[in-house]
């Protein structure tokens, strides 16, 4: 199971833009879906699906997998999720490093995991599984967290560098999480990333959060703030292939506006590709 | 403390609401450099109910405004207590908030409240019910009138029949047209189609008649057969007359996705209930 092509610069499939994606099909590289909200049984999400797919390439992310969760993997869920990318083939799949509820409720929400040896052994193993089913190398995203654990033995990127390595799956850094958790947690952002093995990151999220002095929340409702623009350059001069995307959850601007982003994000990596091709030279 | 003993305790911690401080959980965080333990874990206190009623309240609008943001909330909140999300997706969370309304003590008797969760629900419902391509009027072209006694007709799957308390219609339309609720304006019943048009859902009041019609046919009885209910029903108009209008509308909806021809009625002539 190879790392899949690059497929450039992407931003969210959100009802809210369908009609302007549909009528004026923008100059958006591809698109990434939130699974979950596809596996429904017909109706105006997946016929629109269908047809943004027939010009795009789509990335399936999910919400809900629970990687982390001490209950059995939900089978039905993943034979759902299976079923949506047998129709829509996408170019990947992802979800979470979280868990997101116990005992068979689901909290909705992407709670933090102690980085424990325990859980370490844990997700490992279940990410085999879920490749195992799917069929495919799958792509686990670090999570914001406010939350730092008195259990956790290792630094987060210790625990999610082993993960990807002994799972053998692929990774999406959202730098905009990394950001967020290291402000709230006091550690460097920058070493996170530095720490994060290049040949396993195959996607880069971008987004806002919210800031309540104290804390940093990721809401994905505010522009990319110049503080995570900046650690995105850092991360693409490590991670020279990985696609990029905007993630927009909220307080939706224009869609002009998020294509205004994607084209800083386009000359970000210009201007980068360029540093990179003189001093190679 | 185990992966698992964490997972359930801080899951305790936040389905419980509220101030943290004092939970199980928070011997296992720490304190930032900037604020304490309970603050931050109240972050994932304050997302779960913030969430749960952005669902809620996405989903039935229009009760919102019938019940007012005061008593919608303490609903949604004995909701969310009662009935805590077991679904990986969560279109499906707000669905069971007409049963539970049904099933409490407090809300039961509250008729137009009830049956306009019934009728938001059905809407959303509607919405992703899976997909069929309707059946033009002109198809039946081919079929000789003689076998149109023997037709039974087959609805797209998003079709839901409700029969519901006076006044529910009224409220949803005038949610729907930004106007103020008006009182009910008489207690006859609002028999309710609902269903999806061109990816959207849409509804419809019906006539008891053709209300009754729809739910025969829906229930795979043949047009011949309908025709005498409707006849026992009401003898001012010619039945099958009536039954013919009916059906042109439902052609002209959408509803109908195909038919077939029946030589035996494959139920008896008692009427199928809604």
């Amino acid at each position: 199971m190879g790392k899949p092509a690059p497929l450039g610069h992407g931003l969210g499939l959100r009802p809210v833009y369908y009609d302007e994606i549909l009528s004026t099909r923008p100059p958006v590289d591809w698109f990434e879906i939130i699974s979950e909200n596809y596996m429904v049984p017909g109706g105006r999400p997946l016929a629109t699906l269908e047809r943004v797919r027939a010009d795009y390439p789509i990335v399936m992310h999910g919400v809900s997998m629970s990687l982390a969760s001490t209950d059995p993997l939900d089978v039905d869920y993943l034979s759902e999720l299976k079923k949506l990318a047998d129709r829509i083939e996408p170019a990947w799949i992802s979800d979470h490093l979280c868990w997101t509820g116990v005992h068979g409720v689901n909290l909705h929400d992407l709670l933090p995991v102690p980085y424990t040896k325990e859980a370490l052994d844990h997700v490992v193993e279940r990410i085999s599984r879920v490749q195992d089913f799917l069929k495919r190398r799958f792509v686990v995203e670090n999570a914001s967290t406010y939350v730092t654990f008195q259990e956790s033995e290792m630094d987060e990127w210790v625990f999610v560098k082993e993960m990807a390595e002994r799972a053998d799956c692929l990774l999406l850094l959202d730098v905009n999480n990394a950001f967020v958790s290291g402000f709230n947690h006091g550690f460097d952002a920058a070493r996170f990333i530095d720490a994060i093995p290049v040949e396993r990151v195959v996607q880069f999220h971008m987004a806002g959060h919210s800031d309540n002095e104290t804390h940093k929340i990721d809401t994905h409702d505010q522009p990319v703030c110049d503080e995570v623009w900046a650690l995105y350059e850092q991360a693409r001069r490590r991670f020279r292939d990985a696609s990029a995307m905007i993630e927009r959850d909220d307080n939706f601007p224009p869609f002009a506006e998020l294509l205004a982003e994607l084209q800083k994000m386009r000359d970000i990596d210009v201007r980068i590709a360029a540093e990179a091709a003189r001093s190679a030279a | 403390m185990t992966l698992k003993d964490i997972q359930t305790k801080f899951q305790a911690a936040v389905m419980a609401g509220g101030q943290p401080e004092g939970a199980d959980i928070l011997v296992s965080i720490k304190d930032s450099a900037r604020t304490n333990r309970a603050t931050l874990f109240g972050v994932y206190v304050n997302a779960y109910r913030l969430r749960l009623f952005e669902f809620m309240t996405i989903d039935y609008p229009a009760l919102r405004e019938l019940l007012g943001e005061e008593a919608f909330d303490a609903l949604i909140e004995a909701y969310v207590v009662a009935e805590p999300s077991r679904f990986r997706n969560a279109r499906w969370f707000s669905t069971r908030l007409p049963d539970f309304m049904e099933a409490s003590a407090d809300w039961r008797t509250n008729a137009r409240a009830l049956s306009l969760a019934r009728l938001e629900r059905a809407l959303t419902d509607a919405f992703d019910a899976p997909d069929a391509e309707p059946l033009a009027l002109a198809s039946l072209g081919g079929v000789a009138p003689e076998r149109w006694p023997r037709l039974a007709f087959i609805f797209h799957p998003s079709l839901i029949l409700l029969d519901l308390a006076p006044g529910v219609v009224e409220a949803l339309d005038a949610v729907n047209e930004e106007e103020p609720i008006p009182p009910v304006q008489n207690e006859e019943a609002n028999a309710v189609a609902v269903w999806r048009a061109d990816n959207d859902s849409v509804y419809r009041q019906l006539e008891p008649d053709e209300f009754l019609a729809l739910n025969e046919a829906r229930a795979g009885h043949r047009f011949g057969d309908i025709c005498q209910l409707v006849a026992f029903q009401d003898e001012s108009q010619s039945a099958t007359e009536r039954l013919a209008q009916f059906l042109t509308s439902w052609f002209a909806d959408g509803l109908v996705v195909g038919f077939r021809e029946s030589a035996e009625d494959q139920s008896s002539n008692t009427p199928s209930s809604a």
